[in-house]
């Protein structure tokens, strides 16, 4: 091998250098022009792939109809408004972190708004409260997010699990029995789900006789639900979610466990109740938003432009992402700010208009805690309603603040900046 | 082979770290990615060392990654609130886990030693999915963060500040790639090369094959589980999906992608796997099948990688000259 000594460019470095150019292009995507310009930015980090891919999708569809709306009557602070999606993955902390960074550092968002994974949006909590953006969660159910990891920038739109259990408890203990089985998914949201199960059943004068952690993404519950018949509860609560829920209920109506015992849950979800065939859809439940609410006219509205964009009916997870999307609105309109800490305080207390609450009471964002209270929707699947949509027959309203507990029994302890 | 790599390439990519922070910004990046590039590519360059140096494939890279994680995380979280203790003693956790499984596996070869290091990699996986009250299970260990760095004279504020904490990622790096190109110079590295090239023959030579391939797999896991430590402090939060063998397969994919026959290739097979992952996922829910079909094609095309098609043109070229 000789030593190449002549200088000059040779074929190799422009090649070189066409592929590094080539390579920068790929590497950016977005080149931000002047601040002053640019639209209101409302980044959602939610999951778009696996287990949670469903929910994700109906969060994403209610946050566009949002946009739309917002941005027909004004948008924000008279600037358009603008939604960036990107994909947490269903389980993969590291990611949905990654993603809350990318949006808030190089996309300059204003509001971050996810995620469906509880785990997840406890991770993106603590991002948000790091880089002080105001954080509207939708669909993460696990108590911690307005509990004892709440932050004053952190809002919920759907329940606590703890409200989803105290409003279910009563009914379930009335009409089924006090002997509970639980099958629990071993995450954040199935723990504080079943724990605020017990406890709510415990107060109505059931008990725990067995309880099964199954991990996320179990396809085979037959070991578990053969388990749960031989300790012969009254009733066996079913706490999985998404496409978990579909299989553990499939098998136990394969098992024939519902002529035997009673089948309940506290969230149940239509996405779910869509995916089961019609003998599967049994069981006493809690719906937190549904679409089939007779004399309510926002409701109505919200539900046929739902059904003109995607040609079904709207879902709780619609519902989630179009409330949150309308949350981000109107704490800026209403604070007349995009400043992070004056939002926070408009927000806490705040009631959400009819036309964003769309349920009989309307719901307020709790001073202190940050969580919404809205209306819970207790009753039983249904093969078959007045519509092929209709699975759902609601038997009881619960009033939020009925089932949220004291502040003090949410363990949060709310921390403004000075 | 006099040198691991040519000093103008070596001096072109220090060049490219240092000023990451800026180019990173400009084309459309932002700090945390520059930051992840430099971890992964850690780990990737890592488990070159075993498998491009030593010729050894291990799909069990993630479980020593994950353990420097969790070990960091936990020492944070549960004893004492320091980011260099913490580093410590992670990075100690998967050194001495990788140095006792190590004895059991480096008699395998191939496939086999394949198989076994996944098998071990998702033991540690479902110990720290299941064990709920102590690793934090599928929510993973939340409810701790990455502390200042107290120098002594100076305070350096690693949370707050993403430029600080990404010079202080880079500083380890060197370090850590400083001592890997170290070893590899030594009679030991050339002894290890000598073993992926022939092993029969090592053996005959009378080298002791068996404990190469252990202190050479110890010490690929020691550097692996330091990038998992500075991924767990980049993240400020560790799940088991660190673990997981999905992780070790990606690493695999880095090093291939970049070219595992070239020291810095790895390091570049994370920078594209990482961006070019960031970049199509905002744009398509389904970019798992574009980095798929990416690395199929490098993988059909270009089997030395990246790094490999540079070097083939390089050697093309002076042939040419030499003739």
């Amino acid at each position: 091998m000789t030593q190449r000594t002549t200088g000059g460019v040779t074929r190799r470095t422009i090649i070189k250098a066409a592929a590094a150019t080539a390579a920068a292009q790929v590497a950016g995507p977005f080149v931000i022009s002047a601040r002053g310009d640019t639209p209101v930015r409302i980044g959602l980090d939610n999951p778009l792939t696996g287990t949670y891919a469903a929910l994700g999708k109906n969060e994403l569809i209610g946050c566009q109809l949002a946009i739309e709306q917002i941005n027909a009557k004004g948008g924000i602070l008279s600037r358009q408004v603008e939604l960036l999606s990107e994909d947490s993955t269903s389980g993969d902390a590291g990611t949905a972190v990654q993603k809350a960074r990318k949006l808030i550092d190089r996309d300059n968002v204003n509001f971050l708004v996810g995620n469906v994974n509880s785990a997840l949006a406890l991770a993106m909590a603590d991002v948000a409260a790091e880089k002080k953006v105001l954080m509207v969660v939708p669909g993460g159910h696990t108590d911690a997010v307005t509990g004892t990891s709440c932050h004053y920038n952190v809002f919920r739109v759907c329940n606590t699990t703890q409200m989803e259990a105290n409003a279910v408890a009563p009914t379930l203990i009335k009409n089924a029995g006090k002997k509970w089985y639980y099958i629990t998914p071993d995450y954040a949201f199935g723990h504080t789900l079943q724990a605020g199960l017990e406890k709510a059943c415990a107060a109505n004068g059931g008990s725990k006789i067995g309880a099964d952690l199954t991990p996320l993404g179990t396809t085979d519950y037959s070991s578990y639900l053969i388990k749960a018949q031989a300790a012969n509860p009254d009733v066996i609560i079913f706490l999985p979610q998404g496409d978990d829920m579909i299989n553990a209920m499939k098998q136990a109506v394969q098992f024939g466990l519902d002529k035997r015992f009673h089948l309940a849950g506290a969230q149940q979800e239509l996405e779910a109740l869509e995916g089961l065939p019609p003998e599967a859809r049994v069981g006493t439940w809690v719906f937190e938003w549904y679409w089939n609410q007779p004399n309510n006219p926002h409701v109505a509205t919200f539900v046929s432009a739902i059904q003109k964009k995607t040609g079904k009916v709207p879902t709780a997870r619609t519902w989630f992402g179009y409330a949150a999307t309308w949350t981000c609105a109107l704490a800026a309109n209403n604070a007349k700010s995009l400043d992070t800490l004056k939002m926070a305080k408009t927000l806490s207390g705040m009631k959400l208009p009819p036309e964003v609450s769309l349920m009989p009471d309307q719901a307020y964002y709790r001073e202190g805690q940050n969580q919404l209270l809205g209306d819970l929707f207790v009753g039983q699947a249904q093969a078959k309603g007045s519509t092929a949509e209709d699975l759902f027959k609601v038997s009881t309203i619960v009033k939020g603040p009925d089932a949220a507990g004291t502040l003090a029994e949410t363990g949060c302890k709310m921390q403004w900046p000075a | 082979m006099t040198r691991l790599e040519k000093p103008a390439l070596t001096a072109f990519v220090w060049l490219a770290l240092l000023t990451m922070p800026w180019w990173m910004n400009a084309i459309g990046g932002y700090t945390e990615l520059a930051s992840r590039v430099l971890v992964l590519g850690l780990a990737a360059m890592a488990l070159n060392f075993l498998l491009g140096y030593t010729g050894v494939l291990s799909f069990g890279h993630a479980a020593y990654f994950g353990l420097g994680a969790y070990g960091v995380g936990m020492m944070i979280k549960f004893v004492v609130p320091s980011t260099p203790l913490g580093m410590l003693v992670g990075v100690a956790t998967g050194t001495v886990a990788a140095a006792v499984l190590g004895l059991l596996i480096v008699k395998l070869r191939g496939v086999y030693f394949a198989m076994v290091t996944i098998a071990f990699g998702q033991v540690f996986y479902f110990i720290a999915f299941r064990w709920n009250s102590v690793t934090g299970g599928d929510d993973g260990l939340t409810g701790w963060k990455r502390q200042a760095l107290d120098l002594g004279f100076t305070q350096v504020d690693l949370l707050g500040n993403d430029r600080a904490f990404y010079y202080f990622l880079l500083f380890v790096f060197a370090l850590a790639v400083g001592a890997m190109a170290l070893i590899l110079r030594s009679p030991f590295g050339r002894t290890l090369v000598a073993i992926r090239e022939n092993e029969r023959r090592a053996r005959f030579l009378g080298i002791p094959v068996e404990r190469h391939i252990w202190l050479s797999f110890v010490i690929s896991c020691f550097f692996v589980s330091l990038a998992g430590t500075l991924y767990a402090l980049l993240n400020n939060f560790v799940d088991p999906r660190a673990l997981r063998w999905d992780q070790s397969g990606n690493f695999v994919i880095m090093a291939v992608l970049g070219g595992m026959r070239s020291f810095w290739g790895p390091l570049v097979g994370a920078a594209i796997f990482v961006v070019l992952q960031d970049y199509v996922s905002s744009h398509t829910e389904n970019w798992m099948s574009f980095v798929g079909l990416f690395f199929v094609l490098v993988v059909l095309f270009f089997p030395r990688g990246v790094m490999g098609i540079l070097a083939r043109r390089r050697a093309t070229d002076a042939t040419k000259e030499g003739a």
